[in-house]
């Protein structure tokens, strides 16, 4: 009896689809749920609107607020000899408000959908996707305020490498899509990953040209060939120096080294592809 | 004629030491006497049946059977860790009662996001609409957040959102109960429509006159095997006859597996590649 068992089951034992097969079936569930992701995006919009009197004002000033501690802190109480320093924080303040948020919603968007998981059929991407996706509006607002200090105040700053931001914007949307992935399929089995995540994303920023820019520590990255390695294998150093070479100082950015990012971002994105889809058979059974 | 659902040899693994909540793992441990390795527990395992189109298939079965865990892998939420499963033509699972709200949106909004959650195209949704609104019979409330709705309307409007598309395959956990006595009434006759609609169904219930009346064929799960199959009012007879046992405080006699559920001799000639969905 159960040797003839064993014989059935080897038959019917489950094939998991191949490499390429995965990267398919993940993009073909992304583009026949772009109606969801749209969806998830949009709820979470008007969420974050709702109950607040200025609504979504708030995504406008939310950046200025954050620009105005570091003018505070940086420019005014440490005098910094950095020209024009609110634009050139602001230049990294907005990117980094899409990536911060992005990943911490990602970090919550398997766990807290239990109850629709555990009883809907749906691709679970959809979820870290959309996590992704809805910072690209928070940055798109944020443009706003951007553009209003461009013109009113900084209108010597100004050029048509502005227009380039979508190119670098491209390469970050490649890079948080990869980190939500990995946040959102980990977390699941180590709930660690929400309590960590904050304080990574805090160093993670300080650790990176936000603050201050590569010329400011330009004497400790090359006396110190390691800390100049590490320092340079961040992508937020090539972003943000991207960032500010279109908006602050406006030239071309550094093509070659954000090139290398996009490479690698996309080879992470793989990776974090095969992962999330390996681990997301169990996400019903975990969580 | 294929067959409207096809499982063969399921098998559904649970991690123990992956499952963090206790009362799960606790749930989990009352089960475990079948526990296989460390850590391990087989949720289901070597289930085969097939329903033919037209039939329902009743799953009945003490707490903790695994009937829940069936459902799931048939609507295709849990994946099987052996065997395979085949289920021909759109699914639905009653499983889905307000499941994807989100508490700020209205109504009408939360209508659109659970069907794009349950995968229904965009327009099949809009043309539901009115249909899904009308029945849960929400009057203005559908433009209002659904956190201001009372659990009832809350059930109303997940009940018509669930019951809004007819499907090929109906998958029923427990005949639903929800709301006042008007539209528990009104959801029962829904039910039934959508039943004499579907192909086939698979209903797991713990009310035997559901079993009896509205199925053809009977399961009998007991601790992830399936131990008892074929007509209802047999298979009812035997787990009646269980439970009343278990009802005294004593532990029925272990009934064999049934590998094959007896609606039809399996062939193993077919591959896996031909089954897998």
């Amino acid at each position: 009896m159960t040797q003839t068992n064993e014989a059935i089951r080897d038959a019917y034992r489950p094939v998991r689809p191949g490499f390429l097969q995965t990267l398919r079936d993940t993009a073909g569930e992304i583009s026949t749920r772009r109606r969801l992701i749209l969806y998830l995006v949009r709820a979470d919009l008007k969420k974050r609107g709702a109950d607040t009197v200025l609504g979504n004002v708030w995504w406008i000033l939310d950046p200025l607020l954050t620009m105005l501690v570091y003018v505070l802190l940086i420019s005014i109480i440490l005098k910094t000899e950095i020209d024009a320093y609110p634009l050139f924080v602001f230049c990294a303040i907005l990117p980094w408000k899409w990536f911060s948020s992005s990943v911490a919603d990602a970090v919550t968007c398997i766990t807290t959908r239990e109850r629709i998981i555990k009883q809907v059929n749906f691709p679970k991407v959809v979820l870290p996707m959309a996590a992704a996706t809805g910072g690209v509006a928070s940055f798109t607002f944020g443009l706003i305020p951007l553009l209003a200090m461009l013109v009113l105040l900084y209108r010597d700053h100004v050029s048509v490498w502005v227009l380039a931001l979508p190119a670098v914007a491209l390469v970050q949307f490649v890079f948080t899509l990869a980190v939500a992935l990995l946040a959102a399929a980990i977390t699941v089995f180590y709930r660690d990953v929400g309590n960590v995540a904050n304080h990574v994303l805090r160093i993670w920023f300080y650790l990176s040209p936000a603050l201050y820019g590569a010329e400011q520590v330009a004497d400790l990255t090359k006396s110190q060939p390691a800390i100049g390695t590490l320092y340079h294998l961040n992508p937020f150093a090539t972003l943000f120096e991207s960032y500010r070479d279109l908006i602050y100082v406006g030239q071309a950015p550094d093509w070659t080294a954000l090139g290398l990012v996009l490479l690698a971002s996309l080879a992470l994105l793989v990776v974090a592809v095969l992962i999330f889809r390996r681990l997301e058979p169990a996400f019903a059974k975990v969580i | 004629m294929t067959d409207a659902i096809d499982v063969r040899v399921l098998g559904v693994r649970y991690n123990l030491r992956l499952t963090r909540k206790n009362t799960v793992r606790e749930s989990f441990r009352n089960l475990a006497r079948r526990r296989q390795g460390p850590g391990h527990f087989w949720a289901l395992r070597d289930v085969s049946f097939r329903v033919p189109p037209g039939e329902s298939l009743a799953v009945i079965g003490p707490n903790g059977a695994g009937k829940s865990t069936l459902l799931q892998v048939l609507a295709g939420i849990l994946q099987p860790d052996e065997g395979a499963i085949q289920v021909n033509g759109r699914i639905s699972s009653l499983l889905t009662l307000g499941a994807g709200f989100d508490a700020e949106l209205s109504g009408r909004d939360n209508i659109l996001l659970a069907g794009a959650f349950m995968g229904i195209p965009h327009g099949d949704m809009m043309a539901r609409m009115p249909g899904i609104i009308e029945f849960a019979d929400l009057g203005q409330f559908i433009d209002a957040p659904i956190k201001t709705y009372s659990s009832g309307m809350n059930a109303r409007l997940g009940f018509s959102i669930a019951t809004a598309v007819e499907p090929d395959v109906l998958l029923l956990d427990e005949v639903l109960g929800t709301g006042d006595a008007t539209f528990r009434a009104k959801s029962q006759a829904r039910v039934v429509e959508l039943m004499k609609a579907a192909r086939a169904i698979v209903l797991v219930t713990h009310d035997m006159s559901w079993a009896r009346e509205f199925c053809n064929h009977a399961i009998l799960l007991e601790g992830g095997n399936v131990v008892a199959a074929g007509e209802p009012d047999a298979v009812v007879r035997v787990h009646e006859e269980r439970s009343e046992v278990r009802r005294a405080g004593g532990q029925p006699d272990r009934l064999p597996p049934i590998a094959d559920s007896g609606l039809e001799p399996v062939a193993v000639t077919q591959g896996a590649a031909a089954l897998t969905r």
